[in-house]
């Protein structure tokens, strides 16, 4: 009987194929969520309305038929303006949370697997970023390059790299005291092969996951900098920069609350996906490396 | 360290200080660079700086031409205001809604309290600040706008720097109404991150407590749920909770910058801003040692409530 039922309705049975923590209701908002975004970034060109910087006559129109999002303070169209935003934070985001992960993994691996003054020397110039508040580091390192988007992205990486160097570090330690890695090298395997085979696979869960998190994060700290005037520069269609803008045009709410929304649908996509995939991997492993 | 770091980034202090006119100016640039010392090498300016340090002195400001200890002293109590009326708010909602959604778990309850956590911890508290500021403020006139007081309003006589406290010491109950009407929103704002994050932990936290049997047996001996949350869940699951109360004063220095920024509070993260901006090397040093003295002293203090909540953990 039951096995007619399964058969009998195929999407239900492909449903059951998917894991458990997919199939948790916020997990799924937050999957369609963040691939609407991506595709978004991918397709603005074609589906925005009008031209983000053209400008217009039809300056501070409420949203209506014509301006689903109404229009600023050039009469530029801000539901076309939030859509290429999104080519901005989004790609921006990945692109710093790579960075980041490839110095702070490397670096945190390298004191993981060596340990003794490597390991203190990373691990000090970790804390020592901890220790300081992201913003305000950030802030200084963008005055002193000058601001601009890509001085933003370079300041954020430099004050995020530590939170991938624990966690690598944490994992490699706890995996090179595991009892197939001891088997390994007492079966003759050369250091370069433990590392790849033996610890690379038992950590890469793990690692995605935070960097998953890790991407909601670096779009709230880029877009506050643009905030601040530190990050994109005018005309560009940058979330950040364009809620500031609102802020100086506090009767035309739209102009800033809906860049302001987009943020958050775009960081609370990603923060649901690595929420829940935090829930599907070991969540203990995550978080006693984190030191949290 | 942070002394090293911040002068090795390539910006030219004096260039940022004086303005465009100014800088074209060789005269002006060489008497500001002798004025604060900027003409010695790095390593004289560095051991001049340690030494002054030693004796409580973090230099001169290069904006507001003032000593950076005075001006830390002016703007630390209403930061501290800020930040620690934030962090109870965060606690008391957080702590609340994580052992809610623990005891209900998976339910719909828990559903909504993830939704509502994970969202304050997705909402930019820049945005946050003007969209409240805009309904509370603008379209309700609830709260007043900007500032720790109104304009009319004399702030009390200096005992702590927290005007609420100070307020009350004088007696002035319409200056601490005031200054409450003015902290409330700011502080809500700041404390939405943190309630999130303490929220997410929280449930964690209760739910691994959960799986023990001396909760079954509290239950079974027919404890009210009263008790058993609080003498028998909560204690057990604080260390943790702990932890990251204490990770989170970083969280709000952050927000702090942003929140205070929107809403014209004149504290730390105003300084800061307008230091960096303006490569004020003093001052921005200044800032980062005196937090990193309260991320240490934080910690400690976490250090030692674990002590003292779980007699097991000995202090070394």
């Amino acid at each position: 009987m039951s096995v007619g039922a399964a058969v009998s309705n195929p999407l239900a049975s492909a449903w059951r194929l998917i894991p458990g923590a997919w199939r948790q209701p916020l997990t799924v908002v937050g999957g369609i969520l963040a691939v609407s975004w991506l595709l978004i970034a991918l397709l603005a060109p074609l589906i925005s309305p009008y031209d983000p910087l053209a400008q217009s006559a039809a300056l501070y129109q409420a949203p209506s038929a014509a301006h689903l999002m109404g229009t600023d303070e050039l009469g530029r169209d801000v539901f076309s303006r939030v859509l290429w935003g999104a080519r901005i934070s989004i790609p921006l985001a990945m692109l710093l949370v790579a960075l980041a992960f490839t110095i702070g993994g490397t670096l945190g691996g390298l004191a993981g697997y060596l340990g003794g003054w490597v390991d203190e020397l990373v691990m000090r110039g970790a804390d020592f970023v901890f220790a300081v508040p992201t913003i305000l580091l950030a802030m200084a390192v963008v005055a002193a390059l000058g601001p601009g988007l890509f001085h933003a992205v370079l300041a954020v990486v430099l004050v995020s790299w530590p939170g991938h160097a624990r966690v690598v570090r944490g994992l490699v330690r706890t995996t090179m005291e595991s009892e197939y890695v001891a088997v390994g090298r007492l079966l003759g395997s050369p250091t370069h092969r433990a590392l790849t085979v033996d610890v690379l696979p038992n950590i890469a869960g793990p690692v995605i996951v935070l960097a998953a998190l890790e991407i909601g994060n670096a779009i709230l700290l880029l877009s506050a900098l643009s905030f601040l005037g530190l990050g994109a520069r005018p005309p560009a269609a940058e979330w950040g920069s364009m809620v500031s803008t609102g802020a100086e045009h506090f009767e035309a709410w739209w102009m800033g609350d809906f860049p302001g929304l987009a943020i958050v649908s775009v960081v609370l996509a990603f923060n649901l996906l690595g929420d829940s995939l935090r829930d599907a991997f070991d969540p203990k492993a995550i978080i006693k490396a984190r030191g949290a | 360290m942070a002394f090293v770091l911040t002068h090795l980034v390539p910006g030219d202090p004096a260039v940022a200080n004086l303005g465009d006119r100014a800088s074209a100016d060789p005269v002006a640039v060489r008497i500001y660079r002798e004025h604060f010392g900027l003409d010695k090498p790095l390593p004289v300016q560095y051991f001049v700086y340690l030494g002054n340090l030693l004796h409580g002195d973090l230099g001169e400001s290069e904006q507001s031409q003032r000593p950076v200890s005075t001006d830390l002293a002016e703007y630390i109590p209403a930061t501290a205001e800020l930040a620690i009326t934030s962090i109870v708010l965060a606690c008391l909602l957080g702590i609340t809604l994580g052992v809610i959604a623990a005891l209900n778990r998976n339910r719909l309850s828990d559903q909504i309290i993830r939704v509502v956590s994970l969202g304050g911890m997705s909402t930019p508290q820049f945005w946050l600040a003007l969209v409240a500021l805009y309904i509370f403020f603008y379209k309700l006139s609830w709260v007043p706008g900007s500032g720790r007081l109104d304009a009319i309003v004399l702030p009390p006589p200096h005992l702590t720097g927290l005007f609420t406290i100070d307020s009350l010491a004088a007696g002035q109950f319409d200056v601490f109404a005031n200054s409450i009407q003015h902290l409330i929103l700011p502080a809500c704002v700041l404390a939405a991150f943190n309630m999130g994050l303490f929220t997410r932990f929280t449930r964690s936290a209760v739910l691994e407590v959960l799986e023990n049997d001396y909760v079954r047996t509290a239950r079974a001996k027919g404890l009210p749920e009263l008790t058993v949350v609080f003498r028998h869940i909560l204690r057990a699951a604080s260390p943790p909770i702990l932890t990251v109360v204490g990770l989170a004063f970083g969280n709000v220095m952050t927000g702090t910058v942003l929140v205070e920024n929107i809403f014209s509070w004149p504290g730390i993260g105003q300084y800061s801003y307008r230091s960096a901006t303006a490569l004020d090397l003093p001052a921005i040093v200044g800032v980062m040692l005196f937090v990193a003295i309260v991320y240490i002293l934080v910690n400690m203090v976490v250090d030692i409530l674990y002590g003292i909540i779980d007699p097991r953990v000995q202090l070394a």
